[in-house]
């Protein structure tokens, strides 16, 4: 096994992408390494939330903690949360979390002085940091309109005030949802398809149809030239057996065998539009890896190496 | 899913919805009509009745002048502010009394009319009777008829529907009781009938008899061993038994033969033993004994004689004609205390030849005893009509009082007024000027107390089966438990310490009354029941809003009878009862006797007019035909018209109508002999013999509104359906929209609640949406972790995290000035903050506490300032945690009194709050579990908000759980609602062809998801798929209102008891929990000694007591204070305390004294038993030779 290395080199292929959408494929790693991306996607890229209100008047019908915990839960746009300090770290301000480097401060002063309900929403946050605003709803999707009124955070009728100020503060999701990035992230395994064809031509036309409609996803098809049984999107396929079953059922097992490739992954990337989704991914392999460093050995473990091996030396960087 | 079909459509749907004017809410106050609208009668016209009925005879004692005292003229006003003119009066609203802590009442007022009995003149005096509660949405009530957006001005719901009282803040409303059925003799074999008297039978015909006043007397004709009968009656608490031949003669000139011929009428020997015969050859002798008997005891035969007879008996007893002749005592008698629903001797005679016929048919077991717990001999105490009897009550005391207080001023010849003129009784302004004296206003207090405590408080038995516990609060936990306020009827308090569950038992005669499912299990199971949500009961008020006229219904419906072939009884007639003729009974009056073969006929004429022309005979009239049988019910025709029946809506098959033209009412008397199908198209298992006649409108008319909204609860197990009512009424939820303007000791609220997407159509028709319950949470069935085990719950931390299931409770603190301290103190003290205090920050200078500031446990949040002491005095948070002030409110008045303070509790989901699901499934919260840890679907990358364990189905059976899951995904995916009516497969027949399971299934395939509602889902931590596809589903659940942070108990060291030096008990005073003898016999058998010794012992009241061992005494040694020696301190060196020294009293000697340790109440046992001369003498021994303790 000498000189042979167990490291892969990962292939990342980005399918799609949009602001706040991308879909790409991982091949050549395990499931480990994909499940570790998604887990630090959604919990551990850091982002700008609110965390800290303090309510000066609030007459409205929703109590202090629910606009506060409202608030919190407004994704911000946060490009530079990667290079932002957690306050708990801050030293240029003690910890107590009001300083630059580590905060951006908000302020809200709405009143409604008209007979027409007046809607509270993320645009009336001011923020001290321009780089760091609450997320518009991104125009690119047209499907999704943009009214351009942002978040609702609270109505007021006539006569009924809200004035706070605001604390943002970097975070990430595993201390609260609110500092998660990823609306979702997903990943599947790419399915791996083989039709007998010999037993599928032995199928009358009638039974391929019943068959290839037995998958409640369209994976399959018919050819209307060949009549032959095709796979049209082989990712449509959720695991769910559906036709594996069909064929038994139909007497004709073996009639198509679907295997999960371990190496590949299929993941889908939704973000909060705190982060780009692009950004999202690359974020979350910088922090994947100073994880690790956290985790590589010390140079002076060299003598270990008969026990450890290559991976020793891997784990010191090597 | 960025599916973008589905976006649009749930667009559409929140955009529809609720716009206040849209909103109907006229099936919700239908619930709440049977109290309204008795409340209703009593103020319109009820009030009027019960004045008829008292009258006052004072008679002067020398000159034996009489004064009638006769009240007149009521006058209930609308509740208004205290003002002093009456011109600047406001109205006051509810929502005033709620937060200002006063009582919803109006101005009663009436007439006391005094006439002498030798003048014509007819002196009135206005007096005022005080403040009487008024029921909110009644008549009288300030918020009658209003829209919802005006209710809405006035700060209550939307939906205000009334029916309750407020009664110092508090929300009281009256609990229905059940009664038997009024006007009808009831065949009853109770074995206390025999232990009455010697020589009476178990059997006896009871009937209630209700007076027009809604007062009642209940008279039971008792069977007596040798054939005879005596009718028993109460007068002022006694019970009195008189032979059924003395008051057969006296009721009405009559002579023997004429008895005899009408009690053996119900025999003849044509029919032997046939269908549907009630008397035997018996009633002949039978009726020989009860004539003889008249004979024997009185010697009496005419009218005149037995009258005679009567009054002279009962003169003794009957106070008020002490003076008067024997003739007039037994009319008064005859009158008032028997058969009082009649008014007519001769009524009362045929009643009586009636009720004596069914004795007999009973003791000769020719039919069967009525069943005093079904519901058929059944009807229900309202609101409205036990303030009526209480108020007649009270009035008749007031009345009494002034009686006295006349006798007393005129024996005594006392002054009165400022003249100072001797009392005369002649003279009008002097009995007044007494009068006054007698409280009038003590009425309407009498009243209120009533409703606060549910006692009935009077000196006459009121003839009702409990007297109190007749109130309850009514909670508004959550809209569901409110509601169910006013659906339920309970069958007495009596019955709750029964020993036999044959009272709860559930009855088919219920059916469709009340609801099966909707009953709590544990103490009140079966005795608390819910009227089912179209079950009504009949009142006062037809069905256009006017009040009935009794009179010339029953001369309608007389007039229909004899049109179509009755014969009306007359005197001297007497007609063959059954088999041949039937009695026709209206209300408890013997009408007249159809003949039984025109009976049917006669039966379905009356129905159709019933449902066609209700101006002739009432919609609501029970036509009660007990048909011709062997040995079952006494057959006849019982009408009934009077008010408080249960009544619910049929269809009437034999009148053709494509619409609702042919519904009709039926009671529970009628119903048991009607031929009902369900509209499943299926004969019932009736076959052709028995021809349905009605039809059920709906499956779902037999749950009450709380088992109507449990999504097909036709796929449970029965008992799951229970559940789920009891867990309804106890969530957590938007309990109400109008908190703000509430001041409830305890209100729970729920932050973020959703409508669910999957209910039945009585969500809609009751508009539930006002008040949503539950969350739509995405629960995945699996076993992970092991945290979901034994019906533990694994919630997602960062659903929680996001707003699932937050919640609050409101907590009012009212602190009144008026009320605190001692009498001296009260109007000296103002809220103010004191000067000198500059520490406290929580509370402002006015004494109270800003708004929005967090208030710790045991800080102060109210000062109070004595002007006169210059103390004030802190109101300090009671409880463990910390808690917001969310609301401040103040009276208005100059110098503040009252303030109300609304504290607010986060209650957002811990580890331990118990959550449930629609069908009776609840579960613990076991853990708060990372979102990335979640197993998560590889397509959607959806993960679970809640995961239950696969082992909460297979024992329970709760099918609809399950189909929930996969309707809610299918709808959720379409974006529509999904209905869950249960039962409707039976009613739409052939709508839909295939399953319900494959309706919901395709509406998933159609949208790429598994046909059983299941997903590959992958480990959350390890990415790897899970061997097994996973049921998940959205599925609407509820939070319910117990949580950890209302109950949790723990203590390491505290108070401790006075007396025994052991922990005390109580989570409110940190106290410990009870260490008992089972815990202690659990630790034995592990032999955990030092375990045992350290928490019984050590940690509890261990003492080392000082024993002399020359007597053995422990409790007769004292300590001997070391005298104080004048010992200078040397600073540097610890102060040697002197060893304490104790003496045994007994022994004179500190020689013999040794330290035991010994638990406290050890020595306390000594003690007491030293306090009853038993010496307890301790011997000491060393180690380990064996010690024993003797006595």
């Amino acid at each position: 096994m000498e000189g042979a290395s167990y490291a892969r080199m990962p292939r990342v292929k980005i399918r799609e992408l949009k602001d706040d959408y991308m879909k790409f494929e991982l091949r050549d790693t395990d499931a480990s390494v994909a499940n570790a991306l998604r887990r630090v996607m959604i919990s551990e890229v850091p982002t700008v939330a609110i965390d800290l209100v303090e309510i000066e008047v609030n007459s409205s019908v929703l109590n202090d903690e629910f606009i506060a915990h409202r608030l919190g839960l407004i994704p911000l746009t946060s490009e530079r949360a990667m290079a932002m300090r957690f306050s708990r770290d801050c030293d240029a301000c003690d910890g107590d979390g009001q300083c630059e480097y580590c905060s951006v401060e908000f302020h809200l002063r709405v009143k409604c002085i008209t007979d027409q309900t007046l809607d509270v929403s993320s645009k009336d946050l001011i923020s001290s940091d321009h780089t760091v605003t609450p997320v518009d709803v991104p125009g690119g999707d047209a499907s999704i309109e943009s009214d351009g009124r942002g978040i609702i955070i609270v109505k007021l009728r006539r006569g009924q005030e809200l004035r706070l100020r605001a604390i943002a503060r970097k975070g990430i999701g595993k201390d609260h949802a609110k500092w998660s990035p990823a609306a979702t992230v997903t990943f599947m395994y790419e399915p791996d398809i083989h039709i007998n064809e010999d037993l599928m031509e032995s199928l009358t036309l009638e039974e391929k149809k019943e068959w290839v409609d037995s998958s409640p996803t369209r994976v399959f098809d018919i050819d209307p030239v060949t009549q032959q049984v095709m796979v049209v999107d082989p990712e449509a396929y959720s695991y769910d057996d559906e036709v594996i079953k069909k064929a038994e059922a139909m007497g004709k097992p073996g009639l198509i065998e679907i295997t999960a490739k371990q190496d590949s992954f299929i993941f889908t990337v939704e973000s909060t539009g705190a982060v780009k989704a692009s950004q999202l991914l690359l974020n979350s392999i910088e922090i994947l890896k100073q994880k690790l460093d956290a985790v590589r050995l010390s140079e002076d473990t060299v003598e270990a190496d008969d026990q450890f091996g290559e991976l020793g030396a891997h784990m010191r960087g090597g | 899913m960025p599916d973008k079909e589905t976006r649009e459509p749930i667009n559409n749907l929140t955009k529809q919805s609720n716009s206040l004017d849209n909103l109907n809410f006229d099936a919700l106050k239908v619930l709440f009509k049977p109290h309204i609208e008795s409340f209703d009668h009593l103020i319109e016209a009820g009030m009027e009745t019960i004045f008829k009925s008292i009258k006052l005879v004072v008679v002067h004692p020398t000159t034996f002048q009489k004064l009638i005292i006769t009240l007149e003229a009521p006058k209930i006003l609308s509740p208004q502010k205290d003002g002093i003119a009456k011109t600047t009066r406001k109205t006051l609203y509810p929502f005033e009394c709620r937060q200002a802590k006063l009582t919803y009442s109006g101005r009663f007022t009436a007439d006391v009319c005094f006439k002498y009995d030798d003048s014509e003149a007819i002196l009135r005096e206005n007096f005022n009777f005080g403040q009487f509660p008024i029921m909110l949405q009644s008549k009288r009530c300030n918020l009658r008829d209003f829209p919802p957006r005006k209710l809405v001005s006035y700060k209550e719901e939307a939906s205000e529907m009334g029916g309750y009282f407020i009664v110092n803040g508090l929300e009281r409303c009256i609990r229905p009781i059940i009664l038997p059925k009024r006007n009808y003799p009831m065949s009853t074999v109770r074995s206390s009938f025999s232990e009455r008297r010697e020589g009476y039978t178990d059997k006896a015909v009871v009937i209630r008899c209700v007076r027009a006043d809604q007062t009642s007397l209940t008279v039971k004709l008792y069977h007596l061993r040798n054939g005879s009968a005596r009718l028993g009656f109460w007068i002022h608490g006694r019970e009195y038994m008189l032979p059924v031949g003395i008051l057969l003669k006296a009721l009405i000139d009559t002579t023997d033969r004429e008895i005899y011929a009408n009690l053996t009428s119900c025999y003849s020997e044509k029919y032997e033993k046939g269908k549907g015969v009630v008397g035997t050859q018996l009633v002949g002798e039978r009726a020989k004994i009860i004539l003889d008997e008249v004979c024997e005891v009185s010697k009496k035969f005419t009218r005149l004689e037995c009258l005679e007879y009567i009054g002279e008996h009962f003169q003794p007893i009957m106070h008020e004609l002490r003076n008067e002749s024997h003739y007039t005592v037994a009319d008064d008698v005859l009158k008032n205390y028997i058969f009082v629903h009649l008014e007519n001797n001769f009524d009362k005679f045929n009643l009586l030849i009636f009720m004596l016929q069914k004795l007999f048919s009973l003791v000769d077991q020719t039919s069967v005893p009525d069943n005093p717990d079904s519901l058929q001999n059944q009807e229900v105490l309202l609101p409205g009509h036990l303030i009526t009897i209480y108020l007649k009550a009270k009035l008749e005391e007031w009345l009494a009082k002034g009686k006295t207080l006349l006798l007393d001023e005129i024996k005594r010849g006392g002054k009165i007024g400022k003249i100072g003129e001797k009392f005369d009784f002649r003279k009008f302004h002097h009995v007044k000027k007494v009068l006054e004296k007698n409280h009038a206003s003590g009425v309407g207090k009498a009243i209120e107390s009533m409703l606060t405590t549910g006692r009935l408080a009077t000196s006459i038995p009121l003839d009702l089966p409990q007297t109190s516990g007749l109130t309850l609060q009514a909670e508004r936990l959550n809209f569901l438990r409110f509601l169910s306020h006013f659906r339920h009827v309970h069958r007495g308090a009596l019955f709750a310490g029964l020993r036999t569950t044959t009272v709860r038992k559930l009855l088919p005669e219920s059916w469709g009354f009340l609801c099966p499912v909707h009953t709590p299990d544990g103490g009140p199971c079966g005795l608390l029941n819910h009227m089912t949500h179209t079950c009504r009961i009949t009142s006062f008020y037809d069905s256009q809003g006017k009040v009935k006229n009794y009179y010339k219904i029953k001369l309608s419906i007389l007039n229909i009878l004899i049109e179509i072939g009755m014969t009306q009884s007359l005197p001297k007639i007497f007609l063959p009862g059954p088999p041949e003729v039937l009695t026709v009974l209206l209300d408890g009056c013997i009408v007249g006797y159809i003949p039984s073969t025109e009976v049917e006929k006669v039966v379905a004429h009356i129905r159709e007019l019933k449902v066609s022309s209700a101006a002739v005979i009432p919609d609501d009239l029970e036509v009660g035909y007990v048909p011709l049988s062997m040995g079952g019910a006494y057959p006849g025709l019982y009408l009934f018209t009077s008010p408080s029946r249960f009544i619910r809506p049929v269809r009437n098959l034999s009148i053709p109508s494509n619409g609702n033209e042919n519904i009709e009412l039926i009671g529970p008397f009628e119903q048991v002999f009607m031929e009902i199908r369900c509209p499943d198209g299926g004969d019932g298992g009736r076959k052709s013999s028995f021809p349905a006649t009605h039809e059920e409108i709906h499956p779902t008319g037999m749950l009450s509104v709380v088992a109507n909204l449990t999504p097909w609860s036709d796929h449970n197990q029965s008992p799951r359906n229970m559940y789920q009512c009891q867990m309804a009424k106890q969530t957590m939820a938007f309990s109400s929209q109008t908190i703000q303007h509430r001041a409830d000791q305890k209100l729970y609220h729920l932050q973020t609640p959703q409508t669910p997407i999957v209910r039945t159509s009585a969500y809609t028709e009751y508009n539930i949406d006002e008040f949503p319950t539950g969350t739509n949470a995405i629960v995945a069935v699996l076993a992970y972790t092991g945290y979901d085990m034994e019906d533990a719950m694994i919630l997602n931390k960062s659903s929680v995290e996001r707003g699932m299931f937050h919640g609050q409770i409101y907590q009012t603190e009212t602190i009144d000035l008026t009320e605190l301290g001692s009498q001296a103190e009260r109007s000296s003290t103002i809220f103010r903050k004191s000067n000198l205090d500059k520490g406290c920050h929580s509370i402002d200078s006015d004494g109270l506490p800003h708004v929005g500031q967090m208030i710790g446990p045991d800080e102060p949040y109210c000062s109070i300032y004595n002007e006169v002491t210059n103390k004030t005095r802190l109101i300090r948070k009671k409880g463990t945690e910390p808690a917001y002030i969310d609301c401040v409110a103040v009276d208005l008045k100059k110098h503040r009194r009252k303030a109300n303070i609304r504290f607010r509790h986060p209650r957002n989901p811990i580890i331990g709050d118990k959550f449930s699901s629609r069908h009776g499934q609840k579960g613990v919260c076991s853990q708060l579990w990372p979102d990335i840890d979640m197993p998560f679907s590889g397509n959607t990358g959806m993960r679970p908000d809640l995961i239950i364990n696969p082992h909460a189905f297979p024992s329970r059976m709760t099918i609809a759980m399950l189909l929930e899951s996969v309707a809610a995904k299918g709808g959720s995916l379409h974006g529509k609602f999904k209905d869950a009516t249960p039962f409707r497969s039976s009613v739409e027949p052939g709508s839909k062809s295939a399953s319900l399971v494959d309706e919901l299934g395709d509406m998933l395939k159609e949208k790429g998801f598994n046909y059983h509602g299941c997903e590959v889902l992958y480990s959350g931590v390890y990415g790897t798929e899970l061997t097994c596809e996973i049921f998940i589903g959205p599925v609407y659940y509820q939070r319910l209102r117990h949580m950890v942070s209302d109950k949790y108990q723990v203590r390491s060291t505290g108070t401790v008891d006075q007396i025994t030096r052991q922990p005390i008990k109580g989570r409110k005073r940190g106290g410990g929990i009870r260490f008992g003898e089972m815990e202690r016999d659990s630790l034995l058998a592990h032999g955990a000694a030092y375990l045992l010794h350290d928490r019984l012992h050590t940690c509890s009241d261990y003492h080392i007591a000082d024993v002399c061992s020359i007597c053995g005494s422990m409790l007769s040694t004292t300590f001997i204070e070391p005298q104080k020696r004048p010992v200078r301190d040397i600073p540097g060196i610890p102060v040697r305390r002197a060893p304490r020294k104790v003496t045994c009293h007994a022994c004179q000697t500190s020689k013999g004294m040794e330290t035991v340790a010994m638990p406290y109440i050890f020595r306390y046992l000594a003690a007491e038993l030293a306090a009853m001369n038993i010496k307890m003498t301790l011997k000491l021994s060393n180690g380990a030779n064996v010690s024993d303790t003797g006595v």
